[in-house]
């Protein structure tokens, strides 16, 4: 009897001592090793972040920087994140990114050298049939043909006619930037007036900055400006020691709501996509189907694809050309290069979601 | 220690008396397997001096005349009568099984098969084994120690057990319950939850492995499984019992007999209820069994027997299988359930199942004549119950982060069900609903037999079934929301839906039966045998409610019909005492399933009424040995499978759907079989079976053209199988168990069950690839049960205890795959089997 049992003790250790799913568990686990978590960041550089990447500005100098630094950057920050990979290899899904940041973008303020009004003569010269100028090519035109070796920066408060549909009398400031003459707004008489001034001028520049931001929300609020847009303001201050009035151009941006003092720095976004080992700039947009991209490929039933054999969406090929359909119906407008991780439902047996990566390549989209 | 010296005095004084005995009889008790029968009452007739059998069947009785005749006898068997002389005093006396009406029951059925008699491979478990080790398991899994038998608990819900046999799935099982068939009408398939606690009533469950014992057509292809339930006991009493087991399990329920009254009415009735978390997530349930059975003997000749019994149950259930690296990355393990949430604090089920399906059945026995005997069973079933899931917007899946509490974690109800209250007039977007599948069900089953001469008995009868199944889809919870749009229903189109309202679908699939078989039976000295035929049409018919206007006759379809026959026959020699001999052949056709002739889910016209029979053909060839300490039984088998249901649907030139029927998928079964038992010692007994089959798909079906009615080629269809193993059971299983008897009120088992070459579940028609491996393999696995009982007295009562350990090393195994892509452990979807489980239960008789 005892032996018996022993031999039944034996028996059951030998059973238990190997675990059944131990080879399956290893040949699992190695095919996730590589995964990492996937998550859609959407985030603000902070004043620590920019601390970190060493830019003691707190901005990037150009966007290309932004290129080069972010993807060390997220990396650190964000060790836990990257991509999760088919059995094949390939990345099945991945992070995605999108990073505000301040990019360094100097516009420098400038006080004017040169005052000029346009003479009848002047027009004549420029081949004008009348004496006014009718569009800004005109303007700066002339412009190099009267400073034509202009020094860098060079402002030059500019008084002409223009003609759009009545002729009037205008005066802007415009700046050398490089070869480059860039308009800023000029304040004209009506308007310091309707800003409570006496003269043609501001008293201070302090009063200037004060009153700029509203005055440029008048002016331009019927032209439904975008946020982040940078308008350069011509305006004028006594130089009480000098005795002369003299022009000045600051630069102001606007936020959507209102205008401020524009402080050298825009705010841009960029769109990072993780490959499976480096953050890289990507413009991957991920989109999950709904029932009614299914339903649009007479999927509508079970809202799936059904991938067994001898069915409908059984090969790659055969989703790819139903998604195609999906996404030239909801991106009509998508440009070439343009790149979208499709989640979609399937049925094998079982129903599960999968994704495919694709990219716009001519006017088809093709696996990447 | 003086209890003993008084019993050795009165031990003494009774060899003092019968110093001038004369006779001192030995001798064994056996059944008829030649299993020894402990507990036997052995009486010398007209005398009051008897004893009992030991454990070994053994006893000893000194008479006190020198011959005379000695009266054994033993519940659940016939007396018998035996000689005995002062020359004739060491005597091996074998009795007759005989369970009083089960026995009638035995002939309504036709269908249990008799040792050594019987030519068919047959394993029988009897209701002290089922009440002994069953505990919390699904009920088919106690035959998991029985050759050719794969039985699994499917996700792990409450009756969502499942059982192949020889390596075919319910489909192609027969369950007969009191020989009444319960296989759905339908689909063929059998839903284990609708007997949830049959275990409780049961007498004997047998399991007949390839062409079975039955009569009656019932052309299962890899065997049937007879349940015998238990009918009124002949004596007065009754029991009370309630176990506890893991996961909140807990069980109470009585029994109790009236016995058989003056009137000649016999009633019993018993009742449980059961209640649980479940041991995976998310699978809490309640069921409710109830048993009664009237019996009344008008006089010698008729008898009548009332039955019914059901199941009322609802369960959570794991309706979804995931991948192993989703179970590992889950922190709920092999436990991790998809399907499920809280909604207001309570847990709710985005799957569930609820069903209540009792069944009738009125059974009138009539002995004719000394050589004649009709049975006659007329039965009603039914049934009401369905699965849940979802409908509309699916924001259930397991992977949908965005309706999760944490990875992987539990369905997000409240939101849901906030996204809905937002949504105002615009009604739910996502909602909970039952596919239901209501049912009616009644049937006449009787049977004649007479004995033509001693040797040669004649048997027939009919079949007469009638069954309508109800299908819809019902809302059962709105999730918040004010109504649910549904615009499925023709009739009522734009309907603004509340819970109770049909959606989707309602249609009934009626089906009608009518069969005739008869047997021929020889049975002389030590040769028995029997021929049989059976034939039967089966007619089909489908009502739509929904996608035809009530207006359109065409919302009730024509009526199909199909004709199934079959034959078999057989032979068992017995050489001697110990060897016997048999041998089976048969032939079968078995008419298409309801699904394979209305092939659409919203016509009645896109129909495949040219649908062929399915062709089974079966042969076995078995041995059996019967001696005191040991029995054995081997045998081969072969069973092809021809003509499997293969269609291809297409579009006709019209725009209406075609089906075409594809010819030759075929599948060949075979394999050997074994198991025995041996009593090591009074104490010990060890039983053993192995398994070994070999079951793949037949060969390749290539360049199939489908034609329309053109004949223009509109499709050519390839299945690439040959050879391919089948799927979903395991195709070696070994089982050694040991029964040990620690006292005599005391028994302790260990069973080790081992099962390998499980490959995952395919559907070959989904083989259209050339070079397509096998599916893939699941690890072979061991599991180590262990049970024991203890009997003691409880004031004036006999009480027994029972422990119970499943899965004793707490194994980690898959026990369901489903094969996908690659064929790899990577890609398969499953279910882990459960891990170690308990359960503790108590019974006291009155």
């Amino acid at each position: 009897m005892k032996k018996i049992f022993y031999l039944f003790a034996i028996t059951a250790f030998v059973f238990t001592s190997c675990n059944p799913l131990e080879d399956v568990n290893e040949e699992v686990d190695a095919l996730t090793a590589n995964d990492a978590l996937v998550d859609d960041l959407v985030l603000t550089l902070t004043d620590e972040d920019y601390t970190t990447l060493e830019l003691n500005f707190g901005n990037f100098s150009s966007e290309e920087d932004a290129k080069e630094m972010l993807p060390g950057f997220l990396s650190a920050k964000y060790p836990q994140l990257g991509a999760t990979f088919l059995a094949n290899g390939d990345v099945n899904q991945s992070s995605s990114a999108l990073v505000t940041y301040k990019l360094f973008n100097k516009k420098n303020d400038e006080k004017s050298f040169v005052n000029y009004t346009v003479s009848a003569a002047d027009y004549t010269a420029q081949g004008l049939s009348f004496p006014n100028f009718s569009s800004l090519n005109q303007i700066t035109a002339f412009l190099d043909t009267k400073y034509p070796s202009a020094e860098n920066r060079l402002l030059v408060d500019l008084t002409y006619d223009y003609y759009n549909g009545t002729t009037s009398t205008l005066n802007n400031g415009f700046i050398n930037n490089s070869g480059t003459w860039e308009m800023s707004i000029g304040i004209s008489d009506d308007e310091y007036t309707a800003m409570g001034e006496g003269r043609a001028q501001f008293s201070s520049e302090d009063e200037a900055f004060v009153k700029i931001p509203l005055y440029l929300k008048n002016k331009l609020s019927f032209e439904a400006p975008v946020s982040g847009r940078i308008e350069g303001v011509m305006y004028k201050l006594y130089d009480s020691s000098a005795r002369v009035v003299k022009s000045y151009v600051a630069f102001f941006i606007y936020d959507g709501a209102t205008w401020t003092k524009y402080n050298n720095v825009i705010n841009e976004t960029i769109k990072l996509g993780h490959n499976g080992v480096n953050w890289v700039p990507d413009n991957t947009i991920k989109v999950t189907l709904s029932n009614a991209d299914y339903t649009l490929v007479g999927n509508g039933f079970f809202n799936n694809f059904d991938l067994r054999s001898g069915k409908d969406e059984e090969t790659v090929e055969q989703r790819l050309a139903k998604i195609n359909t999906i996404l030239k119906n909801n991106y009509p407008s998508a440009v070439v290069g343009q790149k979208f991780a499709v989640t979609y439902a399937f049925y094998d047996g079982s129903n599960g979601n999968a994704t495919l990566n694709v990219v716009l390549e001519g006017s088809d989209y093709v696996l990447q | 220690m003086k209890n003993f010296k008084n019993l050795l005095f009165v031990a003494l004084f009774f060899v003092t008396a019968t110093v001038l005995g004369q006779t001192k009889i030995t001798g064994t008790i056996v059944d008829e397997t030649n299993q020894p029968l402990p507990g036997a009452s052995v009486l010398v007739k007209g005398t009051t001096n008897g004893t009992s059998t030991d454990f070994n069947g053994k006893f000893s009785l000194q008479a006190k005349s020198n011959s005379g005749v000695l009266v054994v006898s033993f519940i659940g068997y016939k007396p018998n009568e035996v000689a005995f002389s002062s020359s004739k005093k060491n005597l091996t006396i074998k009795l007759q099984e005989d369970a009083g009406s089960l026995d009638e029951i035995v002939v309504v059925s036709n269908s249990f098969a008799i040792d050594r008699k019987t030519p068919v491979a047959v394993s029988t478990v009897k209701a002290a084994d089922i009440e002994l080790k069953l505990g919390t398991q699904e009920f088919p899994e106690i035959l998991k120690s029985t050759p050719g038998v794969y039985a699994t608990k499917s996700g792990g819900g409450y009756g969502d057990g499942r059982i192949n046999l020889r390596g075919f799935n319910s489909e192609n099982v027969a369950v007969m319950i009191n020989g009444v068939p319960v296989n759905d009408m339908e689909s063929g398939r059998v839903f284990w939850s609708n007997w949830a606690g049959l275990g409780d009533v049961t007498s004997a469950m047998q399991v007949q492995r390839g062409l079975g014992a039955s009569k009656v057509a019932v052309p299962s292809i890899g065997g049937t499984i007879n349940i015998l339930t238990k009918t009124s006991d002949v004596e007065e009493g009754g029991n009370i019992g309630y176990s506890i087991a893991n996961d909140g399990y807990s069980k109470y329920g009585f029994t109790y007999s009236t016995g058989l009254m003056d009137n000649g009415v016999a009633v019993s009735v018993s009742a449980s209820s059961t209640e649980g978390r479940g041991y995976v997530d998310g699978t809490a349930f309640k069921g409710f069994n109830y048993f009664v059975n009237i019996t009344k003997e008008f006089n010698d000749a008729h008898k009548l027997s009332l039955t019914a019994f059901g199941a009322k149950q609802q369960h959570g259930q794991r309706q979804n299988r995931h991948l192993i690296s989703t179970f590992r990355e889950s922190d709920r393990g092999r436990k991790f359930n998809s399907d499920w949430g809280y909604k207001n604090g309570q847990e709710t089920n985005s799957e569930d199942n609820f069903y209540h399906k009792p069944q009738i059945s009125l059974n009138h026995y009539w002995n004719v004549s000394d050589k004649t005997f009709v049975s006659t069973a007329a039965y009603v079933s039914f049934g009401t119950g369905g699965g849940g899931g979802y409908r509309g917007v699916n924001k259930f899946g397991f992977d949908n982060t965005d309706y999760r509490i944490g990875n992987l974690g539990t369905i997000n109800f409240d939101k849901i069900v906030d996204e809905n209250i937002a949504l105002g007039t615009n009604g739910s977007e996502s909602i909970l609903r039952a596919s239901r599948n209501d049912h009616v069900w009644y049937g006449v089953l009787s049977t004649l037999k007479t004995d033509v001469t001693d040797e040669l008995t004649f048997l027939t009868g009919i079949d007469v079934r009638g069954y309508k199944g109800i299908h819809f889809t019902e809302v059962t919870d709105l999730l918040g929301g004010q109504y649910y749009l549904d615009n499925s229903n023709k009739n009522n189109p734009n309907n603004q839906t509340q819970v109770g309202d049909k959606i989707a679908y309602d249609n009934d699939g009626k089906v009608g039966w009518f069969g005739g078989f008869a047997q021929l039976e020889y049975s002389k000295d030590n040769l028995s045998g029997f021929l049989s035929a059976n034939v039967s049409n089966t007619s089909y018919q489908r009502v739509d409610r929904f996608n035809y206007l009530d207006s359109d006759p065409e919302q009730t379809s024509e009526k199909f019909n199909f004709i199934g026959f079959g034959t078999k026959g057989g032979v068992n020699y017995n050489l001697d005492d110990n060897h016997g001999i048999f041998a089976n052949l048969g032939y079968f056709e078995r008419a298409p399933y309801f699904n394979a002739i209305f092939t659409s889910f919203v016509s009645n016209t896109d129909t495949n009424e040219d649908a062929p029979n399915q062709k089974i053909t079966s042969y076995e060839l078995g041995y059996t040995y019967r001696a005191e300490k040991l029995t054995a039984n081997v045998n081969i088998y072969r069973t092809e499978w021809r003509d499997r249901t293969e269609t291809a649907s297409f579009q006709q030139l019209d725009g209406t759907n075609a089906t075409a029927n594809i010819l030759g998928v075929s599948a060949i079964h075979q394999g050997v079989e074994l198991d025995f038992t041996y009593r090591a010692t009074d104490k010990l007994k060890i039983t053993g079976m192995a398994s070994l089959g070999d079951w793949r798909w037949g060969s390749n079906v290539e360049n199939v053209k489908i034609f329309n009615d053109a004949q223009v080629e509109v499709a050519e269809v390839d299945l690439f199988i040959k050879d391919l193993h089948v799927g979903d059971a395991a195709q070696t299983t070994f089982a050694l168990g040991t029964s040990y008897k620690l006292t005599p009120e005391t028994t302790f088992t260990i069973d080790a069950n081992h099962f390998a070459n499980l490959y995952s579940d395919f559907d070959p028609s989904d083989r259209g690839t050339a070079g397509a491996p096998d599916a893939w393999k699941v690890p072979s696995f061991t599991l180590f049960d262990t049970a024991i009982r203890h009997k003691f007295k409880f004031g004036s009562f006999d009480t027994s205890i029972i422990a119970r350990v499943n899965n004793v090393f707490d194994t980690v195994y898959i026990s369901d795959a489903q094969d996908r892509g690659t064929s790899s452990a990577a890609e398969a979807q499953v279910y882990y089997g459960a891990g170690r489980t308990f359960s503790v239960g108590a019974k006291i008789n009155f």
